[in-house]
């Protein structure tokens, strides 16, 4: 199977906290992978490593061959946990922006999208409560025809509406032709979207695998395995 | 580089906006102050210096923004956005400075237009005293200037983002920058334009002139030596923006 992502002995310290301690990550095309773990456990840190904000203190790491740049930044999609819109952006500004500076952009599917999310254009995104802040988000980050989805805890803090409407988005752009990593430690609610995990802990990969054979090979669901683990 | 530079003045055109027509308002109240000959002579003092001032004001206000500019994107929230915007570092830096040249384009019309007004109010005499008063040569002057405003704003980016690279939290981030900018601000004075300006001293002594020697003296050579200091920032900012900083 063809991998999107490598990340070989991947370290990153923040002076002398080991935020991330020689990961060994390979994510293959057309797959949806959750790096699952408590807060702090270093799954953003992963994340924006892959997106191209924070550089490795050790190892390497590639997106379709290639060490984060310009080049992996224009195939993949990074939705950040944060609010990372400019302040001044209406909804119509953000689709916009992103029509604008992503060639892989689809405006109408993010206007369905829209539609669907139930979200004004005209809308300021200083106005957006928490559960439409993150379902706007999603929808820019799902608009995307990208090779690699990452996701950072989509669905923290928001309403268990939104999360429904959340997960039928991600399924909707499930295609074999991307992969789809998703950080969460509200794995109850993305289990059944998973192929594979990750269970990350104090920077390290303490447990990984097919999430079917995990679930038959220990008894318990994905949900149940990640509380007895931490 | 054109679709974010269009995005940078979108996010703020209201205030460029009102920055310039401020600006212009102000020039053409004080103007008409001074419209009737009666009054002319009485207020022109006056409402010159008041003008010099609201102008000094929006300079302040141009430079405040040209750093804030990149400062935002690397100290808060959005920095996520746009660094992960497929772009190179120095796309996204130049489309901050293309605005800022921009602005200082602007800022330099309206300023040399009301003062040309001004000027032209004053009696035949003070024209003529002005004049003789005025000894720089203008394009190398002007040209020193500019280059030299570009300098400064590029250190303090180039400040900001190796702090940036240095330092992940933001708690001393003000300090680490401040800290780096006085220190390259001390070693680009003794190391690079210190022998330049001991040559030109060197040089007027050698010919007999006796002259108070600045940046200014060094003419066209100055603007040069400008030129590659804003050059070495730039791709130096650049790099680090596109392979270093941890946001």
């Amino acid at each position: 199977m063809e991998q999107i992502l490598k990340a070989t002995q991947l370290s990153k310290y923040f002076y002398q906290k080991k935020a991330l301690d020689k990961v060994d990550i390979n994510i293959e095309k057309g797959k949806i992978y959750g790096i699952l773990g408590p807060n702090g456990g270093g799954k953003s840190t992963f994340l924006k490593i892959a997106a191209g904000l924070l550089k490795p203190s050790q190892g390497e790491i590639t997106i379709d061959n290639e060490k984060p740049g310009v080049y992996t930044k224009s195939i993949v999609s990074y939705l950040p946990e944060i609010n990372y819109l400019y302040k001044w952006m209406k909804i119509k500004d953000a689709v916009n922006f992103f029509k604008d500076l992503y060639a892989d952009f689809d405006a109408e599917k993010a206007r369905e999208s829209l539609k669907f999310m139930e979200l004004e254009e005209e809308e300021k995104v200083t106005t957006l409560s928490k559960g439409m802040m993150g379902r706007l988000k999603l929808t820019l980050a799902l608009s995307r025809e990208a090779k690699l989805y990452l996701l950072d805890e989509p669905l923290n803090g928001i309403d268990p509406i939104s999360r429904e409407k959340i997960i039928t988005s991600i399924l909707d752009s499930y295609s074999e032709k991307a992969s789809i990593l998703i950080c969460s430690h509200l794995i109850y609610y993305i289990e059944k979207l998973l192929d594979y995990v990750f269970f990350l802990s104090e920077g390290r990969i303490i447990l990984s695998g097919n999430a079917e054979d995990l679930r038959n090979k220990r008894g318990m669901s994905i949900d149940k395995l990640f509380q007895e683990v931490f | 580089m054109i679709t974010l530079l269009k995005y940078e003045i979108y996010r703020r055109w209201i205030w460029l906006v009102l920055r310039y027509a401020a600006l212009i308002i102000i020039g053409a109240i004080l103007l008409n102050r001074i419209s009737t000959p009666a009054l002319q002579y009485k207020f022109l003092g006056e409402s010159t210096g008041k003008f010099i001032f609201a102008s000094l004001v929006i300079f302040v206000i141009i430079i405040i923004e040209g750093i804030n500019m990149l400062k935002e994107d690397l100290f808060e929230d959005c920095g996520y956005l746009t660094f992960t915007i497929p772009k190179k570092g120095r796309t996204i830096l130049a489309s901050k400075l293309v605005l800022l040249f921009m602005q200082l384009v602007l800022w330099t019309s309206i300023t040399v237009g009301f003062g040309s007004i001004f000027y032209s109010k004053l009696p035949y005499r003070e024209m003529v005293q002005i004049k003789s008063q005025v000894d720089f040569s203008f394009l190398p002057t002007v040209l020193f200037i500019l280059t030299a405003f570009f300098n400064l704003v590029l250190m303090i980016h180039f400040s900001l983002t190796l702090t940036k690279t240095l330092l992940v939290n933001k708690k001393y981030s003000s300090l680490l920058s401040l800290g780096i900018f006085f220190f390259l601000a001390y070693l680009i004075e003794k190391v690079y334009y210190g022998p330049f300006l001991n040559q030109i001293r060197y040089i007027s002594l050698h010919y007999g002139i006796e002259a108070k020697i600045n940046f200014l003296s060094g003419g066209y050579t100055a603007v040069f030596l400008n030129i590659i200091l804003a050059a070495i920032f730039f791709t130096a900012t650049s790099y680090l923006l596109e392979n270093k900083i941890n946001i």
